[in-house]
């Protein structure tokens, strides 16, 4: 359960509107005239009027007199006493004889504080750093106190998701930690009420993402995917197998990938530390390899002989055609036409590997096509065939394979930063599109909520054009291609024909997990245009000598923006999912430079 | 009893389906006509969707023709609202989950039970995650009809235990469209089927000609037959009522011999 919220100290009348709109459980009104948040009983008269009804008021009291107490609460224009002086015991009973509720608040610098907190007969005590002087305290003294309390005291829209964690109070009281300038800060006040009330991370096993998620596919295949999982769940954890894949990642795919200090562009924005964690170094040119290797190996021990892959960019259809080719396996791969011609390079190399590339004509000719022709061929041919998925989506158990294979990529990160800067990042930035390189880089900081994790979207022409695959920043939740997510639809759910110049992010929907993700608040989603992105490909080869991916170029984008609003001591990583190689002739058109390759 | 089953009371049902849309409203109108007059026992009406996944290149095709012009699920609502009073057999749609749950589930069975329609077949949605579907289905007194395949062997008894209105018995591996042969197995199929449900089989996926369907007929209670008819109805456009009417006799007379 979610602690209550205190926000505490409102002088002004604005306060009280702000605090309406966020509707938190208790507000403070500060009688004591040394404080700066002091209030007159005529002017909480006024903001009681104001407030909400279902908002109780607490009346905040050092040493007053029990009269005056009692006459504001007759008066209406309190709910609740909150005592922070000396008061006794029989001053407590008094106003509960009254009918009034009282908090009783304990100084934690006071000798056994936690003592006398306990026998207090008052109905919830506080434990308070020292009246608003904005100190927190160690909290480990609290473990073990059995009684529900509110904690006060220094707390922040930064602190409180870890002191709730760590110390479970009933309740959460915040003044100075919501002002910027001695005044209430709405901002702060908004931040501080969404970080107490945002659910928890949670994710149950069964392929549910809170509401996304699922299995939305033909019941021909149902058993296919029920021997998938029951597959991975032995295999998981299997030594030999965990064995075989780690060699095969750093012995063949060049694993560990490097996180690379990118210092010119560090220096040339001006602001945070930037890293490039360099999937593009990977063997085949991208993070795709990853989940492939592990895909394809678990194929192989369920007997699978043939591998099935849709491909965008054309990435994870080289990657998978790599997989077979090393494994002795069959494999056909369903690219869009129009990808295929605008990943010739890439068709080509598929072709090299001894891969099938069959171009889909159906739709847009594109990602979300190849995936449907891909469904459509898996439940022709099941038997000996694995639909080996390239992004974290489609049917359960697809979006946590191909997570927890992905998620060396954070792994990593994470191991990497605290070697080279002893802490962990600020911020992890990663392009998104069904979101395998974005949810690979997040999932090892999920419970650190300290790490803000960035999913970059290609906005394409702009989030208010039709010509845009921003998933979360335009679409609505929907059920396709085997799951419930967010897809760019249109009323009448008609799969919208999204639009970006990069043909791995050029699909309408993203993985339940990152739709999760987005509805709980723990990741943002940002949009991205194709200029943006463009621009960020040639400033990261002009600055870095590093030519990513024109998917990973939009994660580059995004950091461009931010890094110079943030501190010198901060850190953002940048996933760099893919080289840029392919898309050198596809940027030149778009430059107006006609390249023959 | 529901009023699905009827369809199959004494008799081998023919259950024909058809795009609504294509080639428009106007040509579906007719074409129902035709399927009634020609002995439909049951007819599916398909709410075209974007990116139909289980179906094959002709059926994809006409949901690619009908919403092409612009047609919406509104329109059919309204199109079934129109003709059912005209049509005296049961009506099923079949479409994709989206286009149930972008409506809202319970908008779209209550619009269903308005304008007369008797179930509803979502081939995205298999028996794991029908739950929501069919309680709201269900409370309109819609049938959520669940379909059975040659992959879904353990499986069949707990979908026939939970089925409603007739179980679509999915004839063979695959998308829709038409075939040369189905697969072997179907008598297995059916007789499993038996073992949990009274409830009438209905058997589709591939069957195009009037002998197929009569095979299928008599190991089961009805045949379904889709690509054959939008293939004519691709074939002919605006003048495809009186080609299916032709077709769908030889069928149900097949069915009926």
């Amino acid at each position: 359960m979610n602690s209550v919220i205190k926000l505490c100290g409102l002088s002004k009348r604005e306060d009280i509107l702000r605090a309406n709109e966020l509707n938190p459980e208790f507000v403070g009104f500060v009688f004591y005239q040394k404080s700066k948040r002091n209030v007159t009983a005529k002017e909480a008269k006024e903001f009681r009027q104001e407030l909400n009804k279902s908002i109780k008021a607490v009346g905040v009291f050092v040493d007053e007199p029990v009269a005056n107490i009692e006459r504001l609460f007759e008066e209406g224009i309190i709910d609740v006493a909150q005592l922070h002086g000396s008061e006794d015991e029989t001053c407590i009973a008094e106003l509960k004889n009254k009918g009034i509720p009282v908090i009783k608040a304990f100084n934690v610098a006071e000798e056994s504080f936690l003592e006398k907190a306990m026998k207090s007969s008052a109905d919830f005590v506080m434990f308070d750093s020292g009246k608003g002087c904005g100190r927190t305290f160690d909290l480990k003294v609290l473990e073990g106190f059995d009684r529900p309390f509110f904690i006060a005291g220094g707390l922040d829209p930064k602190n409180v998701r870890q002191i709730i964690k760590s110390v479970h109070p009933y309740g959460v009281d915040v003044s100075s930690g919501i002002e910027t300038g001695k005044a209430k800060d709405f901002e702060k006040m908004k931040e501080f009420v969404e970080n107490v009330r945002r659910e928890d991370y949670q994710y149950d096993g069964n392929g549910r993402f809170g509401r996304h998620g699922g299995q939305f596919i033909p019941e021909t295949l149902m058993n296919a995917v029920i021997e998938l999982e029951e597959a991975y769940l032995k295999y998981r954890d299997d030594t030999d197998f965990n064995r075989e894949l780690t060699e095969l990642l750093n012995e063949y795919a060049g694993r560990p990938s490097r996180l690379y200090y990118a210092e010119k562009m560090t220096k040339d924005l001006g602001g945070a530390k930037i890293y490039l964690k360099r999937e593009d170094l990977n063997h085949t040119g991208s993070h795709k390899i990853n989940n492939v290797l592990g895909q394809a190996l678990l194929a192989r021990k369920m007997g699978k002989k043939r591998l099935i892959a849709e491909t965008g960019a054309g990435q994870h259809g080289v990657a998978t055609a790599t997989a077979a080719a090393l494994l002795g396996m069959e494999c056909v791969v369903f690219m869009g036409k129009e990808d295929t011609e605008r990943q010739a390079l890439n068709v080509y190399r598929m072709r090299l590997l001894g891969a099938e590339v069959i171009p889909v004509t159906t739709g847009t000719a594109t990602l979300k096509d190849a995936v449907s022709e891909c469904m459509r061929e898996w439940t022709k041919r099941i038997d000996d065939t694995h639909y080996c998925l390239g992004s974290v989506m489609g049917p359960h158990p697809f979006p946590t394979i191909v997570r927890d294979f992905q998620a060396v990529i954070s792994r990593e990160i994470k191991q990497q930063i605290m070697e080279k800067e002893g802490k962990l990042p600020d911020a992890v930035i990663a392009c998104v599109g069904g979101g395998s390189n974005a949810m690979g880089s997040f999932y090892n900081f999920i419970q650190d909520e300290s790490v803000r994790l960035i999913g970059c979207e290609a906005a394409g022409r702009g989030i208010d054009t039709f010509e845009t695959a921003a998933t979360v920043n335009t679409g609505k939740p929907g059920i396709f291609h085997g799951m419930k997510s967010y897809f760019c639809q249109d009323e009448y759910g008609q799969i919208a024909p999204v639009y970006s110049i990069s043909a791995g992010l050029d699909y309408p929907g993203i993985g339940p997990e990152h739709a999760y993700l987005h509805d709980i608040g723990r990741a943002e989603y940002v949009p991205v245009t194709d200029e943006e992105a463009v621009e960020a490909f040639e400033y990261l080869s002009r600055t870095e000598g590093i030519i990513p991916a024109i998917e990973s170029a939009h994660a580059v984008a995004y950091a461009r923006k931010l890094a110079p609003k943030m501190g010198k001591d901060e850190i953002i990583v940048i996933t760099i999912s893919g080289r840029g190689d392919k898309d050198c002739a596809a940027i030149a058109r778009y430059r107006g430079e006609d390249i023959h390759e | 009893m529901s009023k699905i089953s009827e369809a199959f009371n004494n008799k081998k049902a023919f259950i024909p389906f058809i795009t609504c849309g294509d080639p428009d409203i106007e040509t579906t109108k007719k074409i129902i006509g035709e399927l009634v007059k020609n002995g439909a026992d049951l007819i599916e009406l398909g709410i075209p969707f974007s990116d139909p996944t289980a179906e094959g290149p002709v059926i994809q095709s006409a949901n690619v023709r009908a919403l092409s012009k612009g047609i919406t699920t509104d329109d059919i609502f309204e199109m079934v609202a129109g003709i059912r009073s005209s049509v005296p057999v049961p009506m099923v749609f079949m479409t994709y989950a989206n286009v149930v749950f972008s409506y809202g589930m319970d908008r779209f069975f209550l619009r269903c039970k308005e304008t007369g329609m008797d179930g509803i077949i979502l081939p995205d949605v298999p028996y794991e995650e029908k739950a929501d579907f069919d309680r709201s289905a269900a409370a309109n007194g819609i049938d959520f009809i669940s379909m059975v395949a040659p992959t879904s062997k353990e499986r069949i008894q707990k979908i026939a235990a939970e089925a409603k209105g007739f179980i679509y018995v999915v004839s063979s591996l695959g998308v829709t469209g038409v075939r040369k042969s189905v697969s072997g197995n179907i008598s297995d199929i059916v007789s499993s089927i038996r073992k949990a449900t009274d409830i009438p089989c209905a058997i589709g996926f591939g069957i195009s000609e009037p002998k197929q369907a009569r095979e299928m007929a008599d190991i089961s209670d009805g045949a379904i037959v889709g690509s054959a008819i939008v293939r004519i109805i691709g074939e002919y456009g605006t003048d495809a009522p009186s080609h299916v009417g032709e077709f769908v006799k030889a069928m149900k007379d097949a069915l009926s011999a």
